[in-house]
């Protein structure tokens, strides 16, 4: 088992080269150039080729790769074409605000998809399953753009109860979260939902019925034990992408999150951010990969690693 | 037991101390949140090309000269100024007994410290060619200055009242070095306090300002909001006292808050089309006439911009210095049909529209655009750029020859405030890209022989007439299509006094004040 773990961690690294390499050529192919760009149009080309020259723009793009490559290793991130802050400050800043987002959204919606789920699975075609299955169609379809706004308009404006941006305050992450988790909650009690129904038809649970165990128990411990595998890859994944910080809800709320700075820098073209950042979005989801692998294995002891 | 007692009397007082503290201030202090737009590039105005950066920074820096309220060029660190007979001397005489707020004194030394950085070209700094002209800054004794220019330019005060000519302590500029922007130390009302670059900017009364008895508040924040909704809803829940810009669609809305106080004021951004006279069909001066004839821009500003912008009446904005008042080029596509058969185009021609912003209005407009010219027979296929293929494509162009742009929809705003700011960097010849934005790919030799000579002569009525008559000539060659001038939008809380959005969309401050 740990050493599969350490296998896997190795595996890491060439991942992560593969994922540099692919992220410098493929940003250095957009059109348009962060000299000029952060010039601003109210610069001359004089200027342009000074801002070009002083951030080593004007080398060959081999070179540039080289220096990318030496500095990483180095330890050293760069400094942002944009702020001209230091790129690790940068992202360390927006690290939390994102990472608790995440965490907060994930927690209620996890929960309460997964009851929905369970609800809608057990009494499936009941009302209870429509009624379920209503929020989670709900969930899905209704852009989390629109929803951010509503709860702004209703619980900022209207009722004065919670602040409508930054992230200072406990009371600061209850809208975010809320607009971040409900389509995670929808997704979550489609898959529990579906599992569910497809685990509660297994012949062991025809068995344990039949040794006469209550019927919450039957649900609870031999049917959601065995549900849980596919909704768990499903979690996985959703935190995953949670973790790159929601673009829009961070617009909504303006919210100093990593996924704002992405569309920043991407805007601007600053090229040593977004290296960087697309470099931790593919560690952080496979770091997640490797812990949902390991939740199999806790949650079915027939799964073992070698 | 005494001894608990004891413990239990010195908790209370503590707590007492405590909530005195937190108590108290909220009583005494004034606190201004200002939600805008964008977010700050940068706290250097000399770093920084953006008007919103800059004008944030004036909470703590102030410029020789500047602007006031009705963007009427005024003394501010200067107290007057003199220029030798061949235009290329300035001597500035500084107002005395100003402190930065590191307590260094304001004189000659320190406007020289600032502007030899700037004029420096290793400091590698984006406001650079902005000064370029200035060859020497010499310290004539504590509170005179000279500066030596390479050539005559008559623009020269008005380049010394841009935003980003600033003052900076020579105290600070020895000490942080390339750092000066994340610690900015001025003469201005606030002094800085921090910039959290996620969140805001914050600055807090400057004790000893030399103008007494200002500024009025305490504490000013200013808080980058960049979703327009967001900000509308800061400033309903009062979370913020002052909201600028606003979207249009939220205007009806927000103007029926009794709490509030909507503003729509006149701006010197210009919107226009640039048509590339090097490519047919727009080489005929009578397709580029037809074209503006063939646009209702009354239409065009209750379609795509709410009612919020005007038909510009001239080649530069009503506002800035010089401007010629043409009146809106009229709507006649009769006349458009006329003018295009004329040119031998009877039956219209096809061609494309770029335009160099990808937002929603941008996007009503070169729809709006493409009806219109549908009318008269032109066909125009549209798209909307994003900015780094904007550059690309439009900005970063190496000669003309490789130039694809056609019709090019774009904006402009003159942040010196006069005409030469407004003309020579989008239709001197010397302008193409990749060197500036002259996007028509203009040349007229008259045009860039009377810019040069404007900017020879300090006289006003020389300029005036030499500016009139470059306009006159652009007016009539019609290298745009001249469309709009924007309105800003902007709300307050009614308890907000003393601050407006000026027209060259920075804002004016001074007098900020909350009741």
């Amino acid at each position: 088992m740990l050493n599969y773990f350490i296998k896997r961690l190795l595996g890491l690294i060439p991942t992560l080269f593969i994922v540099m390499t692919v992220v410098f050529f493929f940003i250095h192919l957009l059109p348009g150039d962060p000299a000029r760009l952060v010039a601003g149009p109210e610069a001359d080309d004089t200027v342009v080729n000074m801002i070009r020259h002083e951030l080593g723009l004007d080398k060959p793009l081999w070179q540039q790769f080289g220096q990318f490559f030496i500095n990483i290793i180095n330890g050293d991130f760069g400094i942002s074409i944009r702020t001209k802050r230091p790129v690790i400050d940068e992202i360390a800043m927006r690290f939390m605000p994102t990472l608790l987002l995440t965490l907060t959204s994930m927690f209620w919606s996890v929960l309460v998809g997964m009851a929905i789920g369970m609800v809608s699975a057990v009494w499936r075609n009941k009302w209870q399953d429509r009624l379920g299955m209503a929020f989670a169609v709900t969930g899905i379809s209704f852009p989390s753009f629109a929803l951010g706004m509503m709860l702004i308009q209703i619980f900022s404006v209207k009722l004065g109860w919670l602040p409508t941006v930054g992230a200072a305050s406990w009371q600061h992450y209850i809208l975010p979260s809320l607009t971040l988790g409900a389509s995670v909650a929808a997704v979550m009690a489609r898959f529990t939902r579906s599992s569910f129904i497809d685990v509660l038809h297994e012949d062991y649970i025809r068995t344990a019925r039949a040794k006469g165990l209550k019927e919450s128990v039957v649900v609870i411990k031999h049917s959601l034990r065995n549900a849980m595998i596919p909704v768990i890859t499903m979690m996985g994944l959703q935190f995953g992408f949670l973790l790159g910080g929601s673009i829009i809800v961070e617009k909504v709320f303006n919210w100093p999150g990593l996924g704002r700075l992405l569309i920043d820098s991407v805007e601007a073209r600053d090229y040593p951010i977004i290296q960087i950042e697309v470099l931790l979005f593919s560690l952080e989801f496979i770091l997640i990969n490797l812990v949902v692998d390991f939740l199999y294995a806790a949650m079915n002891p027939t799964i073992r690693y070698q | 037991m005494l001894k608990r007692y004891r413990y239990k009397s010195l908790l209370m007082t503590g707590l007492a101390v405590y909530m005195s503290l937190i108590a108290f201030p909220s009583y005494a202090t004034k606190e201004v949140t200002i939600a805008v737009y964008s977010n700050f590039s940068s706290l250097d105005p000399y770093d920084t090309n953006d008007t919103l950066s800059q004008a944030m920074a004036k909470s703590f820096y102030q410029g020789l000269f500047g602007f006031d309220q009705d963007s009427k060029l005024v003394n501010v660190l200067a107290d007057s100024y003199t220029v030798n007979e061949a235009g290329t001397e300035y001597t500035i005489f500084l107002r005395k007994g100003i402190k930065f707020h590191d307590e260094t004194d304001f004189n000659a030394d320190a406007v020289k410290a600032t502007f030899d950085r700037v004029t420096n070209p290793d400091n590698h700094l984006k406001r650079y060619n902005l000064f370029s002209r200035i060859i020497n800054t010499e310290v004539i004794n504590s509170y005179t200055v000279k500066f030596t220019l390479n050539q005559p330019f008559s623009a020269f005060i008005n380049t010394l009242a841009h935003p980003s000519a600033v003052i900076i302590s020579p105290t600070a500029l020895a000490k942080y070095g390339k750092d000066i922007a994340f610690h900015p130390v001025g003469t201005g009302p606030f002094v800085f306090t921090e910039w959290n670059a996620t969140d805001y900017v914050k600055g807090k009364k400057f004790d000893q300002y030399w103008k007494k008895g200002l500024p009025k508040i305490d504490t000013i924040i200013w808080r980058p909001i960049i979703e327009n909704n967001t900000r509308a809803a800061m400033i309903q829940t009062g979370e913020a006292q002052f909201a600028f810009s606003i979207p249009y669609e939220q205007a009806k809305l927000l103007e029926k808050n009794d709490k509030l106080v909507l503003v729509s004021t006149p701006s010197i951004i210009a919107r226009y089309i640039s048509l590339n006279v090097t490519k047919k069909p727009f080489d005929d001066v009578r397709v580029r006439q037809a074209l503006n004839y063939a646009i209702n821009k009354e239409a065009l500003a209750k379609v795509a911009f709410a009612g919020y912008a005007t038909p510009i009446r001239g080649v530069v904005p009503a506002g800035v210095d010089f401007a010629v008042d043409y009146g809106p080029w009229p709507y006649d596509p009769d006349k458009a049909r006329e003018l295009l058969a004329e040119a031998g185009y009877p039956t219209g021609f096809s061609t494309v529209l770029w335009s160099s912003y990808n937002h929603t209005t941008a996007q009503k407009v070169i729809q709006f655009i493409q009806q219109q010219l549908k009318q008269v027979g032109i066909n125009v296929a549209i798209e909307a750029m994003e900015v780094g293929q904007r550059v690309a494509r439009v900005e970063s162009v190496p000669s003309v020859d490789d130039a694809e742009v056609k019709m090019y929809y774009t904006g402009w705003s003159s942040s010196t405030m006069e005409s030469d700011w407004a003309i020579t960097p989008l239709l001197a010849t010397s302008s193409w890209p990749p060197k500036m934005y002259n996007t028509a790919y203009y040349s007229n030799p008259v045009v860039d022989e009377k810019l040069q000579q404007a900017l020879l002569t300090n006289d006003r009525e020389t300029k005036k007439i030499l500016y009139k008559e470059i306009q006159d000539q652009i007016w009539a060659d019609a290298p745009w299509i001249f469309l709009l001038g924007d309105k800003q939008l902007y709300v307050h809380s009614k308890n907000l006094t003393g601050m407006s959005v000026m027209i060259d969309g920075s804002f004016y401050f001074e007098d900020i004040d909350l009741h």
